[in-house]
């Protein structure tokens, strides 16, 4: 008894977690009625709901079933499908489709851990890079240029692959850093633009001679050779996606957490972030600052572009990281969720990768759009952006979470 | 809290020698015309305009004949007057103004491109620079990016960000065109427009005045709602019921006598009804913000909110108030958006939210400005759109950035020299 008040007493207390949690399932709430308003069968049923007797039950059931089927595909095309999963247990057979979900969840969240963590370094010093995505298509096209044009051992053609991507996000992330520290341009105006920029640089490189696939007229890339991709964790036999881009992930999260943790570059960050005034008062270079911050983090975009490819797709076609594919503006709303911390970005990056890929089962299984995943990522987000709108609805008691603190706003001059 | 970031990050800058940059730029183009495009092309070319409209439904204005032009002699001209406004600008050694010329500079450069583009003979397949065509073209952007901008307006005067813009023209075009399509009635889709715009824009008021978010995040992170949401349901409802996306294009209203003047008739006399509403818009948005005292208590609390609650202006009611009208304003941009261009598509926006938001910061936060600004967007826009006919040796993914790098240039070139609302996208708490 005393244990379950421990519980409540921790819930009450709202705390980052519980916020976040909150907000997920208010999120789910606003996917549910998203659904409800929109699908005819549902609508037709509450329509002649005050005919009969029995007839609301029925509308209700109706509403239960459809979204259930909605959210139960989420779920079973992200995580597990019990069914299909006891299947294999007891024959021992179709593990291949067992762990499919799991895995494509794990494949998307490589490139969303990256490229959040990008977002999260520059949010972390006060700055806000929505360009993420427009870096992370740089790093594509050059990681994809590195492999396909030049010839080299594996050994070498591997890593100089991703450092290509890598550079591709610097340069991305090098025009509104420059721009911010030597014009005063805002990052955001910048970064938004660039993000279109990016695209047709995209779909000129597509389009010319030595990118493109040989007597193609389609916009797609020449496919990167063997040696430069990221192999599937459990060979190609296994069928199974996830690769060794989970490396690559761990070890952007390692760096990030000794970037802003025990690094004094990191520190500036931080500090610059917090509170401007003290960072130039305490001798930190705030030009300097802000340019470092903005290359490392569009170089960690740029990293995020060029895994997905190398790791999944292995050629990038014109709608490479376009529309619901933006991981760069996914990774502004998984970065806002974890607190712009690298752990809490691990945790983001799994729980919308997950929504991503249950969202295309969703589609699959009853047609309602995937895109309703970015509908219920977003409306996440605004609740946790907003802990004491979540604090309010569930009445819980102190607020430990305090907003999440990003210095951007106003025009900057 | 959070502004002092930017003005901390804002203070590195050290504008010494900016104006000497933007003149020599300025030169250094003009000097490009001349010598690169102008004296190259030899003494035969010809470049020919036209004035005749290409939709004459209404009735063509009184009729211009062709003006032909020596192509080499006109770019040395123009590129002459480029040169001479950089050369005003380096002399006069004062920042004010500055980015002005550049803006004069944009468009003279453009028409010498049009004109070295359509030489004869020469590469192009069109013979003639229609300048009416092109303008009532230009006209049709600029008009979608002054809601915007009006909308910007309207919301950073009163001291809030209103970066949801773009998902406000989306909205409204989504809502428009279904409502155009299901009742063929453009008023109702205004309606409708209005009502969406002014809904979401509640939504950033809600978010941004009662719990102090940050507006820029919560700004994207609306956009990003409304683009999932508008996707879901093109595939969800316009897909299936194909009846519900299918509206007629909004016919022009013609104004009898001033269509027939040649080239500002077509331009401004013979458009659909939100151009004239945009008009209107612009003039009575720039009364009230400066002459009324309802403007005054806007810009006082964009300026000073702790002033303006001090002498018993409610802050929050007015910051409400303005947002919501903001998000009016850019619904009926988007349905405008719909009249003009027809059925939708999920990323049919791109990205002009955004450009009517830099377009605003450009005309420093006037309407008259931003008009000024939207102008300059909107005619380069139109022209990178179509230049392609003219088979100019550039390839047609780079014409098409041209828009979004002209926005990047201006706000790098300018952003030092403007001043926003004192009060801008910080929230305003009373303790």
């Amino acid at each position: 008894m005393l244990r379950v008040r421990g519980l409540w007493d921790r819930y009450r207390s709202a705390s980052p977690v519980t916020i976040a949690l909150l907000a997920l399932v208010l999120g789910l709430v606003v996917g549910a009625v998203i659904i409800i308003a929109t699908t005819p069968a549902i609508l037709n049923a509450w329509r002649g709901a005050f005919h009969s007797w029995g007839a609301p039950g029925h509308a209700l059931k109706v509403t239960v079933d459809n979204v259930g089927a909605a959210y139960r595909s989420i779920v079973t095309g992200s995580i597990v499908d019990p069914p299909q999963f006891w299947h294999s247990v007891t024959t021992g057979r179709g593990w291949t489709a067992s762990l499919t979900p799991l895995s494509e969840t794990l494949t998307y969240a490589i490139p969303l851990v990256i490229a959040s963590t990008a977002v999260g370094i520059t949010f972390q010093t006060g700055l806000f890079n929505i360009g993420a995505n427009g870096q992370a298509i740089l790093g594509g096209v050059a990681g994809v240029a590195v492999a396909t044009l030049v010839h080299l051992p594996t050994v070498v053609h591997l890593p100089l692959t991703l450092l290509a991507g890598i550079a591709g996000g610097v340069v991305g992330g090098a025009i509104p850093g420059l721009l911010k520290a030597y014009t005063g341009a805002h990052e955001v105006i910048v970064t938004l633009m660039f993000n279109y920029v990016a695209s047709y640089f995209m779909l000129f490189c597509l389009l010319s001679t030595p990118l493109q696939l040989p007597n193609q007229t389609n916009a797609i890339s020449r496919t990167m050779p063997g040696g430069t991709q990221l192999a599937p964790l459990f060979g190609t036999a296994s069928g199974l996606r996830v690769n060794y881009g989970i490396v690559v992930a761990l070890a952007v999260t390692v760096f990030a957490l000794w970037l802003l943790d025990r690094s004094s570059i990191g520190f500036e960050f931080r500090v610059t972030g917090a509170n401007p005034h003290a960072a130039r008062a305490s001798g930190i270079n705030a030009r300097r600052t802000l340019v470092t911050s903005f290359l490392i983090s569009g170089g960690l975009a740029g990293l995020a572009g060029v895994t997905w490819v190398a790791g999944t797709t292995h050629y990038i076609d014109q709608n490479f990281l376009q529309g619901s594919a933006g991981i760069g503006f996914t990774a502004i709303t998984v970065s806002l969720l974890g607190r712009n911390r690298p752990i809490g970005i691990v945790w983001g990056s799994l729980l919308f990768a997950a929504l991503e890929v249950g969202g295309s089962n969703m589609q699959a299984n009853t047609g309602i759009p995937y895109d309703l995943a970015t509908v219920i990522q977003s409306a996440i987000v605004i609740f946790v952006a907003t802990p004491v709108l979540v604090k309010e609805i569930f009445r819980l008691r102190a607020l430990r979470a305090g907003s999440v603190k990003v210095a951007t706003a106003g025009w900057g001059s | 809290m959070t502004a002092v970031a930017s003005d901390a990050l804002a203070t590195v800058r050290q504008p010494l020698g900016r104006t000497q940059a933007i003149g020599w730029f300025v030169v250094v183009v003009g000097l490009f015309t001349v010598f690169g495009m102008g004296v190259g092309t030899g003494s035969t070319p010809r470049s020919t305009l036209t004035f005749t409209p290409i939709d004459v439904s209404h009735g063509a204005p009184w009729h211009l004949g062709n003006l032909t032009l020596p192509t080499e002699w006109t770019l040395v001209l123009l590129g002459a007057v480029i040169v001479a406004l950089g050369a005003e600008v380096l002399v006069r050694r004062r920042t004010k103004g500055a980015m002005v010329r550049v803006g004069l500079m944009a468009i003279v450069f453009l028409l010498a491109v049009l004109v070295w583009a359509s030489r004869q003979p020469g590469p192009s397949q069109v013979p003639f620079i229609n300048v009416t065509a092109i303008l009532v073209g230009s006209a049709a952007i600029t008009m979608i990016l002054i809601y915007g901008s009006l909308s910007g307006v309207l919301c950073e005067r009163a001291g809030v960000v209103n970066i949801a813009i773009e998902g406000q023209f989306l909205g409204g075009y989504l809502v428009g065109e279904m409502i155009d399509s299901a009742t063929n009635n453009w008023l109702l889709a205004t309606v409708g427009g209005v009502v969406i715009g002014a809904l979401m824009g509640w939504l950033l008021a809600f978010l941004a005045i009662r719990y102090l978010s940050d507006q820029i995040i919560v700004g994207v992170v609306i956009v990003t709602m409304f683009t999932g949401l508008a996707s879901y349901f093109n595939s969800w409802v316009l897909t299936p019921y194909p009846n519900l996306n299918n509206g007629n294009i909004a016919s022009n209203l013609a104004i009898p006598g001033l269509m027939k003047i040649p080239i500002i008739g077509p331009t401004f006399f013979d458009e659909t009804g939100y151009f004239y509403l945009m008009m209107v818009l612009v003039g009575l948005v720039s009364f009230a913000l400066f002459k009324t005292r309802w403007g005054l208590r806007v810009r006082a609390v964009g300026e000073h909110p702790q002033a303006a609650a001090s002498v018993g202006i409610s802050v929050a009611r007015t910051r409400y108030v303005n947002v919501i009208l903001g998000g009016a304003v850019a619904g009926v941009g988007g349905v405008a958006f719909a009249a003009i261009q027809g059925q939708f598509t999920p990323s049919i926006t791109s990205g002009f939210g955004y450009i009517a938001l830099a377009a605003m910061i450009f005309g420093r936060w006037r309407p008259s400005g931003a008009v000024a600004a939207c102008t300059l967007f909107g005619v380069s826009a139109y022209l990178a759109y179509n230049l392609q006919s003219y088979q100019v040796p550039i390839s047609t993914e780079i014409l098409l950035m041209f828009p979004y790098l002209i926005t990047i240039a201006v706000s790098a070139g300018l952003v030092g020299r403007v001043r926003p609302p004192a009060a801008d996208g910080i929230p305003y708490s009373r303790e």
